[in-house]
Protein backbone atom coordinates (compact mmCIF):
# COMPACT_ATOMS: atom_id res chain seq x y z
CA UNK A 1 0.00 0.00 0.00
CA UNK A 2 3.23 2.32 0.91
CA UNK A 3 4.54 1.68 -2.49
CA UNK A 4 1.15 2.61 -4.44
CA UNK A 5 0.66 5.98 -1.95
CA UNK A 6 4.39 6.74 -2.99
CA UNK A 7 3.89 6.34 -6.72
CA UNK A 8 0.32 7.78 -6.88
CA UNK A 9 2.16 10.66 -4.98
CA UNK A 10 4.56 11.12 -7.64
CA UNK A 11 1.97 10.90 -10.29
CA UNK A 12 0.41 14.24 -8.64
CA UNK A 13 3.43 16.05 -8.29
CA UNK A 14 4.36 15.15 -11.85
CA UNK A 15 1.30 16.08 -12.98
CA UNK A 16 1.93 18.32 -16.47
CA UNK A 17 0.17 21.44 -14.58
CA UNK A 18 2.37 20.93 -11.57
CA UNK A 19 6.19 20.45 -13.11
CA UNK A 20 5.53 22.77 -16.07
CA UNK A 21 6.47 26.42 -14.48
CA UNK A 22 9.79 24.29 -13.00
CA UNK A 23 10.16 23.42 -16.75
CA UNK A 24 9.88 26.88 -17.62
CA UNK A 25 12.45 27.48 -14.49
CA UNK A 26 15.08 24.99 -15.82
CA UNK A 27 14.80 26.42 -19.56
CA UNK A 28 15.23 29.85 -18.19
CA UNK A 29 18.71 28.51 -16.83
CA UNK A 30 19.29 27.51 -20.08
CA UNK A 31 19.21 31.09 -21.52
CA UNK A 32 21.18 32.85 -18.46
CA UNK A 33 23.69 30.03 -19.19
CA UNK A 34 24.17 31.48 -23.16
CA UNK A 35 23.83 35.01 -22.06
CA UNK A 36 26.55 34.54 -18.67
CA UNK A 37 29.87 35.32 -20.71
CA UNK A 38 28.72 38.64 -22.35
CA UNK A 39 27.83 39.10 -18.37
CA UNK A 40 30.80 38.62 -16.29
CA UNK A 41 33.47 37.49 -19.31
CA UNK A 42 35.68 35.28 -20.20
CA UNK A 43 35.35 31.99 -17.76
CA UNK A 44 36.65 28.30 -17.85
CA UNK A 45 33.53 25.95 -18.62
CA UNK A 46 33.80 24.68 -15.08
CA UNK A 47 33.75 27.96 -13.33
CA UNK A 48 30.55 28.95 -15.52
CA UNK A 49 28.65 26.06 -14.69
CA UNK A 50 30.13 25.84 -11.40
CA UNK A 51 28.67 29.71 -10.43
CA UNK A 52 25.08 28.84 -12.58
CA UNK A 53 25.12 25.67 -10.74
CA UNK A 54 25.60 27.22 -7.21
CA UNK A 55 22.93 30.20 -7.80
CA UNK A 56 20.32 28.63 -9.86
CA UNK A 57 20.16 24.73 -9.51
CA UNK A 58 21.43 24.86 -5.55
CA UNK A 59 18.54 27.33 -5.24
CA UNK A 60 15.91 25.80 -7.14
CA UNK A 61 16.13 22.95 -4.14
CA UNK A 62 14.77 24.84 -1.54
CA UNK A 63 12.20 27.11 -3.81
CA UNK A 64 10.57 23.60 -5.20
CA UNK A 65 11.03 22.08 -1.48
CA UNK A 66 9.10 25.13 -0.17
CA UNK A 67 6.68 24.72 -2.91
CA UNK A 68 6.21 20.75 -3.26
CA UNK A 69 6.85 19.54 0.49
CA UNK A 70 4.71 21.78 2.53
CA UNK A 71 1.67 20.46 0.26
CA UNK A 72 2.16 17.31 1.31
CA UNK A 73 -0.18 18.01 4.38
CA UNK A 74 -0.57 21.40 4.56
CA UNK A 75 -2.30 21.68 1.27
CA UNK A 76 -4.47 18.90 2.38
CA UNK A 77 -5.41 20.53 5.36
CA UNK A 78 -6.82 23.60 3.52
CA UNK A 79 -8.32 21.61 0.57
CA UNK A 80 -9.67 19.74 3.73
CA UNK A 81 -9.13 16.40 1.73
CA UNK A 82 -6.92 15.50 4.51
CA UNK A 83 -10.04 13.95 6.49
CA UNK A 84 -10.43 11.23 3.70
CA UNK A 85 -7.02 9.87 4.02
CA UNK A 86 -7.07 9.65 8.07
CA UNK A 87 -9.55 7.94 7.55
CA UNK A 88 -8.26 4.77 5.58
CA UNK A 89 -6.85 1.72 7.23
CA UNK A 90 -2.74 3.02 6.76
CA UNK A 91 -0.81 4.65 9.41
CA UNK A 92 0.25 7.68 9.26
CA UNK A 93 3.60 7.49 9.18
CA UNK A 94 3.68 5.66 6.26
CA UNK A 95 1.09 7.86 4.94
CA UNK A 96 3.75 10.71 5.49
CA UNK A 97 6.63 8.79 4.54
CA UNK A 98 5.14 7.91 1.13
CA UNK A 99 4.25 11.46 0.51
CA UNK A 100 7.63 12.50 1.41
CA UNK A 101 9.88 10.35 -0.63
CA UNK A 102 7.71 11.22 -3.38
CA UNK A 103 7.99 15.52 -3.00
CA UNK A 104 12.08 15.27 -1.85
CA UNK A 105 12.45 13.19 -5.60
CA UNK A 106 10.52 15.14 -7.29
CA UNK A 107 12.59 17.97 -6.07
CA UNK A 108 15.70 16.62 -6.54
CA UNK A 109 14.37 15.83 -10.04
CA UNK A 110 13.60 19.30 -10.59
CA UNK A 111 17.16 20.77 -9.45
CA UNK A 112 19.00 17.71 -11.10
CA UNK A 113 16.91 18.96 -14.49
CA UNK A 114 17.89 22.10 -14.37
CA UNK A 115 21.50 21.05 -13.99
CA UNK A 116 21.76 18.92 -16.54
CA UNK A 117 20.43 21.86 -18.80
CA UNK A 118 23.11 23.99 -17.86
CA UNK A 119 25.44 21.20 -18.31
CA UNK A 120 24.36 20.88 -22.14
CA UNK A 121 24.04 24.57 -22.41
CA UNK A 122 27.89 25.21 -20.98
CA UNK A 123 29.38 21.97 -22.08
CA UNK A 124 27.02 20.48 -25.25
CA UNK A 125 27.94 17.20 -23.97
CA UNK A 126 26.69 16.45 -20.15
CA UNK A 127 29.48 14.20 -19.65
CA UNK A 128 32.22 16.43 -20.03
CA UNK A 129 31.55 18.07 -16.87
CA UNK A 130 33.01 16.50 -14.09
CA UNK A 131 31.34 18.52 -11.47
CA UNK A 132 28.10 16.89 -12.58
CA UNK A 133 28.20 13.59 -10.13
CA UNK A 134 29.40 15.80 -6.78
CA UNK A 135 26.19 17.96 -8.00
CA UNK A 136 23.63 15.45 -8.32
CA UNK A 137 24.61 14.13 -4.80
CA UNK A 138 24.83 17.36 -3.19
CA UNK A 139 20.82 18.15 -4.51
CA UNK A 140 20.16 14.78 -3.69
CA UNK A 141 21.19 15.63 -0.35
CA UNK A 142 20.31 19.16 0.12
CA UNK A 143 16.44 18.11 -1.57
CA UNK A 144 15.99 15.58 0.85
CA UNK A 145 17.17 18.16 4.17
CA UNK A 146 15.25 21.01 2.87
CA UNK A 147 12.29 18.32 2.58
CA UNK A 148 12.63 17.41 6.64
CA UNK A 149 12.85 21.11 7.64
CA UNK A 150 10.30 22.18 5.36
CA UNK A 151 7.86 19.00 6.24
CA UNK A 152 8.62 19.50 10.10
CA UNK A 153 7.17 23.45 9.28
CA UNK A 154 4.66 22.35 7.23
CA UNK A 155 2.99 20.35 9.99
CA UNK A 156 3.75 22.67 13.15
CA UNK A 157 2.57 26.08 11.20
CA UNK A 158 -0.77 27.06 9.31
CA UNK A 159 0.10 27.86 5.72
CA UNK A 160 3.46 26.98 5.69
CA UNK A 161 4.65 27.89 2.31
CA UNK A 162 5.19 31.20 2.70
CA UNK A 163 7.44 31.07 5.68
CA UNK A 164 9.65 28.60 3.94
CA UNK A 165 9.52 29.92 0.89
CA UNK A 166 11.20 33.42 2.95
CA UNK A 167 13.76 30.61 3.72
CA UNK A 168 15.21 31.50 0.46
CA UNK A 169 16.85 34.42 1.61
CA UNK A 170 18.07 32.83 4.53
CA UNK A 171 19.74 30.30 2.27
CA UNK A 172 20.82 33.24 0.43
CA UNK A 173 22.36 35.43 2.60
CA UNK A 174 23.41 33.32 5.35
CA UNK A 175 26.33 31.13 3.70
CA UNK A 176 28.01 34.48 3.05
CA UNK A 177 28.16 35.60 6.63
CA UNK A 178 31.57 35.77 8.09
CA UNK A 179 31.99 33.57 11.37
CA UNK A 180 29.90 30.58 12.07
CA UNK A 181 26.51 31.23 11.35
CA UNK A 182 26.76 29.79 8.32
CA UNK A 183 26.82 25.89 9.47
CA UNK A 184 23.09 26.43 9.89
CA UNK A 185 22.46 26.78 6.41
CA UNK A 186 21.77 24.01 4.15
CA UNK A 187 23.45 25.57 1.26
CA UNK A 188 26.99 26.06 2.67
CA UNK A 189 26.66 21.80 3.36
CA UNK A 190 25.66 20.95 -0.72
CA UNK A 191 28.34 23.01 -1.33
CA UNK A 192 30.48 21.30 0.87
CA UNK A 193 29.42 18.17 -1.15
CA UNK A 194 29.87 19.99 -4.76
CA UNK A 195 33.18 21.71 -4.13
CA UNK A 196 33.23 24.14 -6.48
CA UNK A 197 36.39 25.55 -7.37
CA UNK A 198 36.63 28.89 -6.02
CA UNK A 199 38.22 31.72 -7.91
CA UNK A 200 37.95 35.47 -7.90
CA UNK A 201 34.51 36.51 -8.82
CA UNK A 202 32.48 39.41 -9.05
CA UNK A 203 30.74 40.38 -5.84
CA UNK A 204 27.54 40.63 -7.24
CA UNK A 205 28.71 36.71 -7.96
CA UNK A 206 29.74 35.99 -4.91
CA UNK A 207 27.32 36.85 -3.18
CA UNK A 208 24.46 34.48 -5.12
CA UNK A 209 26.98 31.60 -5.12
CA UNK A 210 27.69 32.09 -1.06
CA UNK A 211 30.87 32.48 -1.48
CA UNK A 212 31.41 35.95 -0.04
CA UNK A 213 33.44 34.63 3.22
CA UNK A 214 35.05 31.15 1.96
CA UNK A 215 33.28 29.14 4.25
CA UNK A 216 33.80 26.17 2.49
CA UNK A 217 32.89 22.86 4.52
CA UNK A 218 34.46 19.55 4.14
CA UNK A 219 32.11 16.49 1.83
CA UNK A 220 32.51 14.23 4.66
CA UNK A 221 30.91 16.66 7.27
CA UNK A 222 28.53 18.04 4.59
CA UNK A 223 27.60 14.52 4.01
CA UNK A 224 26.96 13.60 7.70
CA UNK A 225 25.16 16.89 8.50
CA UNK A 226 22.59 16.73 5.24
CA UNK A 227 21.72 13.13 6.35
CA UNK A 228 21.72 13.75 9.72
CA UNK A 229 19.35 16.38 9.28
CA UNK A 230 17.28 14.83 7.01
CA UNK A 231 16.70 11.78 9.32
CA UNK A 232 16.34 13.49 12.65
CA UNK A 233 13.42 15.97 11.45
CA UNK A 234 11.80 13.78 8.90
CA UNK A 235 11.59 11.14 11.62
CA UNK A 236 10.20 13.81 14.29
CA UNK A 237 7.60 14.49 11.78
CA UNK A 238 6.47 11.49 11.17
CA UNK A 239 6.26 10.54 14.80
CA UNK A 240 4.41 14.20 15.73
CA UNK A 241 2.38 13.41 12.63
CA UNK A 242 1.37 10.05 14.04
CA UNK A 243 0.44 11.73 17.42
CA UNK A 244 -1.35 15.06 16.67
CA UNK A 245 -4.88 15.62 15.17
CA UNK A 246 -4.86 17.37 11.57
CA UNK A 247 -8.53 18.21 10.77
CA UNK A 248 -9.82 21.09 8.99
CA UNK A 249 -9.52 23.94 10.43
CA UNK A 250 -12.86 26.06 9.34
CA UNK A 251 -14.70 23.38 10.16
CA UNK A 252 -13.93 22.89 13.86
CA UNK A 253 -17.84 23.64 15.55
CA UNK B 1 -20.27 -0.78 19.38
CA UNK B 2 -19.43 2.51 19.74
CA UNK B 3 -19.15 3.86 23.54
CA UNK B 4 -18.96 7.34 24.70
CA UNK B 5 -17.81 8.04 28.18
CA UNK B 6 -18.36 11.62 29.53
CA UNK B 7 -16.60 12.48 26.64
CA UNK B 8 -15.90 16.48 26.42
CA UNK B 9 -13.95 18.12 23.64
CA UNK B 10 -12.46 21.94 23.61
CA UNK B 11 -11.25 23.64 21.40
CA UNK B 12 -8.96 26.20 23.07
CA UNK B 13 -12.06 28.12 25.02
CA UNK B 14 -14.98 26.53 23.26
CA UNK B 15 -16.37 23.57 23.90
CA UNK B 16 -17.83 21.26 21.57
CA UNK B 17 -19.00 18.47 22.76
CA UNK B 18 -19.34 18.38 26.70
CA UNK B 19 -19.97 15.25 28.52
CA UNK B 20 -21.61 12.99 26.42
CA UNK B 21 -22.31 10.03 27.40
CA UNK B 22 -24.08 7.40 25.23
CA UNK B 23 -24.05 3.85 23.49
CA UNK B 24 -24.65 3.58 19.67
CA UNK B 25 -25.49 -0.14 18.59
CA UNK B 26 -26.72 -1.53 15.20
CA UNK B 27 -29.18 -0.18 13.09
CA UNK B 28 -29.86 3.35 12.04
CA UNK B 29 -29.35 5.74 14.49
CA UNK B 30 -29.48 9.67 13.67
CA UNK B 31 -27.44 12.11 15.51
CA UNK B 32 -29.54 15.49 15.44
CA UNK B 33 -29.22 19.00 16.07
CA UNK B 34 -28.55 22.78 14.72
CA UNK B 35 -25.48 24.12 12.98
CA UNK B 36 -22.75 24.28 15.79
CA UNK B 37 -24.79 21.84 18.25
CA UNK B 38 -21.30 19.36 17.99
CA UNK B 39 -22.32 16.91 15.67
CA UNK B 40 -19.35 16.97 13.47
CA UNK B 41 -17.39 17.25 16.60
CA UNK B 42 -18.85 13.82 17.51
CA UNK B 43 -18.63 12.66 14.44
CA UNK B 44 -14.99 13.69 14.07
CA UNK B 45 -13.89 11.88 17.53
CA UNK B 46 -15.68 8.58 16.75
CA UNK B 47 -13.54 8.54 13.48
CA UNK B 48 -10.77 9.21 15.65
CA UNK B 49 -9.65 12.43 13.70
CA UNK B 50 -9.81 14.29 16.84
CA UNK B 51 -8.99 13.23 20.87
CA UNK B 52 -11.53 14.18 23.52
CA UNK B 53 -10.44 16.42 26.35
CA UNK B 54 -11.95 14.45 28.81
CA UNK B 55 -13.68 10.65 28.50
CA UNK B 56 -13.50 7.60 26.91
CA UNK B 57 -14.22 6.45 23.61
CA UNK B 58 -14.60 3.08 22.21
CA UNK B 59 -15.64 1.66 19.12
CA UNK B 60 -15.86 -1.81 18.21
CA UNK B 61 -13.42 -2.01 21.89
CA UNK B 62 -10.89 -0.25 20.28
CA UNK B 63 -9.65 3.36 20.89
CA UNK B 64 -10.71 5.50 17.47
CA UNK B 65 -7.68 8.07 17.58
CA UNK B 66 -5.44 6.87 14.45
CA UNK B 67 -6.35 3.56 14.38
CA UNK B 68 -5.62 2.08 11.40
CA UNK B 69 -7.40 -1.33 12.79
CA UNK B 70 -10.62 0.21 13.43
CA UNK B 71 -10.56 2.07 9.73
CA UNK B 72 -10.87 -1.32 7.93
CA UNK B 73 -14.12 -1.89 9.71
CA UNK B 74 -15.25 2.45 9.40
CA UNK B 75 -16.55 3.64 6.83
CA UNK B 76 -16.54 7.70 6.93
CA UNK B 77 -18.79 10.40 4.38
CA UNK B 78 -17.71 13.71 5.28
CA UNK B 79 -19.51 16.86 5.84
CA UNK B 80 -17.44 18.52 3.33
CA UNK B 81 -17.77 19.10 -0.17
CA UNK B 82 -13.83 18.70 -1.17
CA UNK B 83 -12.40 16.52 -3.31
CA UNK B 84 -9.22 16.10 -5.94
CA UNK B 85 -11.13 18.25 -8.23
CA UNK B 86 -9.24 17.37 -11.14
CA UNK B 87 -9.63 13.11 -10.91
CA UNK B 88 -12.37 11.63 -12.25
CA UNK B 89 -15.52 10.35 -9.49
CA UNK B 90 -14.01 6.76 -10.44
CA UNK B 91 -10.27 7.62 -9.51
CA UNK B 92 -11.48 9.38 -6.45
CA UNK B 93 -13.15 6.19 -5.64
CA UNK B 94 -10.40 3.81 -6.75
CA UNK B 95 -7.47 5.77 -5.06
CA UNK B 96 -9.45 5.47 -1.60
CA UNK B 97 -9.81 1.67 -1.97
CA UNK B 98 -6.16 0.80 -2.70
CA UNK B 99 -5.47 3.04 0.72
CA UNK B 100 -8.02 0.60 2.09
CA UNK B 101 -5.45 -2.23 1.22
CA UNK B 102 -7.22 -4.06 -1.84
CA UNK B 103 -5.46 -4.83 -4.91
CA UNK B 104 -5.67 -3.14 -8.51
CA UNK B 105 -8.39 -5.66 -9.71
CA UNK B 106 -10.33 -5.83 -6.21
CA UNK B 107 -10.10 -2.21 -6.00
CA UNK B 108 -11.33 -1.90 -9.50
CA UNK B 109 -14.10 -4.26 -8.77
CA UNK B 110 -15.04 -2.56 -5.78
CA UNK B 111 -14.89 0.68 -7.04
CA UNK B 112 -17.43 -0.11 -9.85
CA UNK B 113 -19.68 -2.01 -7.26
CA UNK B 114 -19.75 1.27 -5.09
CA UNK B 115 -20.47 3.48 -7.89
CA UNK B 116 -23.38 1.07 -8.99
CA UNK B 117 -24.58 1.43 -5.31
CA UNK B 118 -24.91 4.99 -5.53
CA UNK B 119 -25.84 5.73 -9.08
CA UNK B 120 -23.05 7.11 -10.22
CA UNK B 121 -21.30 3.91 -12.37
CA UNK B 122 -22.28 5.67 -15.93
CA UNK B 123 -21.74 9.25 -14.88
CA UNK B 124 -18.24 8.25 -13.10
CA UNK B 125 -15.79 9.54 -15.83
CA UNK B 126 -15.63 13.02 -15.90
CA UNK B 127 -13.85 14.87 -13.66
CA UNK B 128 -15.01 15.90 -9.89
CA UNK B 129 -14.81 20.01 -10.53
CA UNK B 130 -17.80 19.67 -13.30
CA UNK B 131 -20.01 17.45 -10.36
CA UNK B 132 -23.23 19.04 -9.54
CA UNK B 133 -23.76 18.51 -5.62
CA UNK B 134 -25.95 15.43 -5.73
CA UNK B 135 -23.20 13.93 -8.03
CA UNK B 136 -20.44 14.57 -5.40
CA UNK B 137 -22.54 13.36 -2.82
CA UNK B 138 -22.63 10.67 -4.00
CA UNK B 139 -19.17 10.22 -4.20
CA UNK B 140 -18.42 10.37 -0.97
CA UNK B 141 -21.01 8.00 0.06
CA UNK B 142 -19.43 5.90 -2.60
CA UNK B 143 -15.88 6.00 -0.32
CA UNK B 144 -17.29 5.68 2.54
CA UNK B 145 -19.29 1.84 1.54
CA UNK B 146 -15.97 0.99 -0.92
CA UNK B 147 -14.87 -1.44 2.00
CA UNK B 148 -18.04 -2.90 3.29
CA UNK B 149 -17.26 -1.69 6.65
CA UNK B 150 -19.16 -2.49 9.47
CA UNK B 151 -19.68 1.05 11.19
CA UNK B 152 -20.98 3.66 9.14
CA UNK B 153 -20.51 7.22 9.71
CA UNK B 154 -22.49 10.15 7.55
CA UNK B 155 -22.33 13.57 8.35
CA UNK B 156 -24.81 15.02 6.71
CA UNK B 157 -25.07 12.38 3.97
CA UNK B 158 -28.67 14.33 1.89
CA UNK B 159 -27.01 17.49 1.28
CA UNK B 160 -27.83 18.54 -1.83
CA UNK B 161 -29.69 14.53 -3.30
CA UNK B 162 -32.68 15.34 -5.22
CA UNK B 163 -35.53 13.45 -4.17
CA UNK B 164 -35.07 10.20 -6.14
CA UNK B 165 -31.55 10.34 -4.47
CA UNK B 166 -32.81 10.52 -1.24
CA UNK B 167 -35.17 7.96 -1.28
CA UNK B 168 -32.39 5.90 -2.71
CA UNK B 169 -30.14 6.62 -0.34
CA UNK B 170 -32.97 5.83 2.43
CA UNK B 171 -33.77 2.39 0.90
CA UNK B 172 -29.75 1.72 0.89
CA UNK B 173 -29.47 2.77 3.91
CA UNK B 174 -32.55 0.80 5.94
CA UNK B 175 -30.85 -2.14 3.74
CA UNK B 176 -27.54 -1.67 5.21
CA UNK B 177 -29.02 -1.67 8.68
CA UNK B 178 -31.45 -5.20 7.84
CA UNK B 179 -27.88 -6.62 7.75
CA UNK B 180 -27.01 -5.50 10.81
CA UNK B 181 -24.48 -2.69 10.12
CA UNK B 182 -24.42 0.45 12.64
CA UNK B 183 -25.04 3.54 10.85
CA UNK B 184 -24.95 6.86 12.19
CA UNK B 185 -26.55 9.64 10.32
CA UNK B 186 -26.21 13.37 11.24
CA UNK B 187 -28.67 15.94 9.88
CA UNK B 188 -29.88 19.45 11.05
CA UNK B 189 -32.65 18.76 8.96
CA UNK B 190 -34.97 16.13 11.20
CA UNK B 191 -37.47 15.45 8.47
CA UNK B 192 -34.78 14.32 6.45
CA UNK B 193 -33.98 11.27 9.02
CA UNK B 194 -37.83 11.28 10.01
CA UNK B 195 -38.23 8.20 7.95
CA UNK B 196 -34.99 6.55 8.41
CA UNK B 197 -35.28 5.66 12.11
CA UNK B 198 -36.91 5.82 15.57
CA UNK B 199 -33.16 6.23 17.36
CA UNK B 200 -31.92 9.32 18.00
CA UNK B 201 -29.20 11.08 19.66
CA UNK B 202 -30.27 15.01 19.91
CA UNK B 203 -27.58 17.53 20.26
CA UNK B 204 -27.71 20.77 21.49
CA UNK B 205 -24.61 23.16 22.15
CA UNK B 206 -22.40 20.36 22.91
CA UNK B 207 -24.44 18.58 25.24
CA UNK B 208 -26.61 15.16 24.38
CA UNK B 209 -30.12 16.47 25.22
CA UNK B 210 -32.32 13.01 24.83
CA UNK B 211 -31.52 9.99 23.40
CA UNK B 212 -33.57 6.94 22.65
CA UNK B 213 -36.77 5.96 20.43
CA UNK B 214 -38.08 8.80 18.96
CA UNK B 215 -41.86 7.47 19.86
CA UNK B 216 -41.04 7.37 23.63
CA UNK B 217 -40.07 11.02 23.33
CA UNK B 218 -42.90 12.15 21.48
CA UNK B 219 -45.40 10.18 24.08
CA UNK B 220 -43.37 12.47 26.85
CA UNK B 221 -44.23 15.53 24.61
CA UNK B 222 -47.65 14.79 24.22
CA UNK B 223 -48.05 16.14 27.85
CA UNK B 224 -47.08 19.34 26.63
CA UNK B 225 -49.80 21.03 24.44
CA UNK B 226 -49.69 20.74 21.12
CA UNK B 227 -49.78 23.63 18.37
CA UNK B 228 -53.08 22.86 15.24
CA UNK B 229 -53.35 25.30 12.79
CA UNK B 230 -56.57 25.87 11.42
CA UNK B 231 -57.91 27.74 7.88
CA UNK B 232 -60.99 28.47 7.52
CA UNK B 233 -63.65 30.93 6.29
CA UNK B 234 -65.59 31.52 9.98
CA UNK B 235 -62.61 31.66 12.54
CA UNK B 236 -64.83 32.53 15.33
CA UNK B 237 -67.86 30.47 14.72
CA UNK B 238 -65.12 27.70 14.52
CA UNK B 239 -63.09 28.52 17.67
CA UNK B 240 -66.64 29.02 19.54
CA UNK B 241 -67.51 24.99 18.91
CA UNK B 242 -63.49 24.11 19.73
CA UNK B 243 -63.24 26.08 22.82
CA UNK B 244 -65.75 23.57 24.89
CA UNK B 245 -63.45 20.39 24.09
CA UNK B 246 -61.54 19.45 26.95
CA UNK B 247 -58.28 18.90 25.28
CA UNK B 248 -58.27 22.82 23.91
CA UNK B 249 -56.04 24.76 26.20
CA UNK B 250 -56.07 27.90 24.21
CA UNK B 251 -57.32 29.58 21.09
CA UNK B 252 -55.45 32.38 18.91
CA UNK B 253 -56.75 34.42 15.92
CA UNK B 254 -54.25 34.79 13.38
CA UNK B 255 -53.34 38.19 12.05
CA UNK B 256 -52.74 36.67 8.50
CA UNK B 257 -55.40 34.69 6.50
CA UNK B 258 -58.85 33.41 7.86
CA UNK B 259 -57.25 31.05 10.68
CA UNK B 260 -56.98 30.41 14.20
CA UNK B 261 -54.27 28.48 16.10
CA UNK B 262 -54.53 26.45 18.69
CA UNK B 263 -52.89 24.50 21.69
CA UNK B 264 -54.00 20.80 22.45
CA UNK B 265 -53.28 18.38 25.13
CA UNK B 266 -53.65 14.65 23.38
CA UNK B 267 -53.53 15.64 20.07
CA UNK B 268 -55.04 12.10 19.06
CA UNK B 269 -58.20 12.44 20.93
CA UNK B 270 -58.74 16.11 19.94
CA UNK B 271 -58.67 15.23 16.24
CA UNK B 272 -61.02 12.26 16.58
CA UNK B 273 -63.63 15.35 18.18
CA UNK B 274 -63.09 17.78 15.02
CA UNK B 275 -63.63 15.35 12.84
CA UNK B 276 -67.02 14.43 14.63
CA UNK B 277 -67.51 18.02 14.65
CA UNK B 278 -67.05 18.94 11.09
CA UNK B 279 -69.28 16.05 9.78
CA UNK B 280 -72.11 16.93 11.99
CA UNK B 281 -71.85 20.42 12.64
CA UNK B 282 -70.74 21.44 9.12
CA UNK B 283 -68.02 23.34 10.37
CA UNK B 284 -65.96 25.29 7.51
CA UNK B 285 -62.74 23.77 8.03
CA UNK B 286 -60.60 24.18 4.70
CA UNK B 287 -57.21 23.23 5.74
CA UNK B 288 -55.53 21.90 9.20
CA UNK B 289 -51.69 21.87 9.82
CA UNK B 290 -49.75 20.40 12.75
CA UNK B 291 -46.69 22.62 13.00
CA UNK B 292 -45.96 19.79 15.70
CA UNK B 293 -46.08 17.02 13.80
CA UNK B 294 -43.60 15.75 13.27
CA UNK B 295 -39.90 15.83 14.70
CA UNK B 296 -39.05 19.01 14.33
CA UNK B 297 -41.53 19.62 17.11
CA UNK B 298 -39.21 16.95 19.44
CA UNK B 299 -36.43 18.96 18.34
CA UNK B 300 -38.28 22.66 19.33
CA UNK B 301 -39.78 21.41 22.62
CA UNK B 302 -36.37 20.10 23.30
CA UNK B 303 -34.26 22.83 23.21
CA UNK B 304 -36.38 24.71 24.59
CA UNK B 305 -37.15 22.89 27.44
Amino acid sequence: MGLYLFSHSLREFLRFRRIFPWVILCALGVVVAILWPYVVGAQTQAQQYADLSSMLAFHLAPLAAAIIVTSIIGQEVEQKTIVYLLTRPISRWKLLLSRYLAACIVVAGISILCTLALSIAIFHNPLRNELLVPDFLAILCGSFAYGSLFLMFSLLIVRSMIPCMLFFVWEVSIPNMPGDIYHLSIYSYMQGIAQHPVVDQQKGVAFLTGSMSNNLLTPSTSYASLIGCALVLGALSLWWFSRFEYVPREDAD
Amino acid sequence: MINLTNVSRWYGQVIGLNDVTCEIGPGVTALLGMNGAGKSTMMRLITGQLKPTTGDIKVLGLEPFANEELYKVLGYCPEIDRFYEHNSGREFVYYLARLAGYTPDEAKRRTQQGLELVGMAERADRPIAGYSKGMRQRIKLAQAMIHDPQIILLDEPLNGLDPVGRHDMTSLLAHLASQGKTIMISSHILYEVEHMTESILLLHRGRLLATGDLRVIRSLLDKHPHQVRIQTSDPRGVARELVPLPNVVSVEFMTEGNAIRLEVRDPNSFYDSLAKLVIENNLPVESLESPDNNMESVFKYLVEA
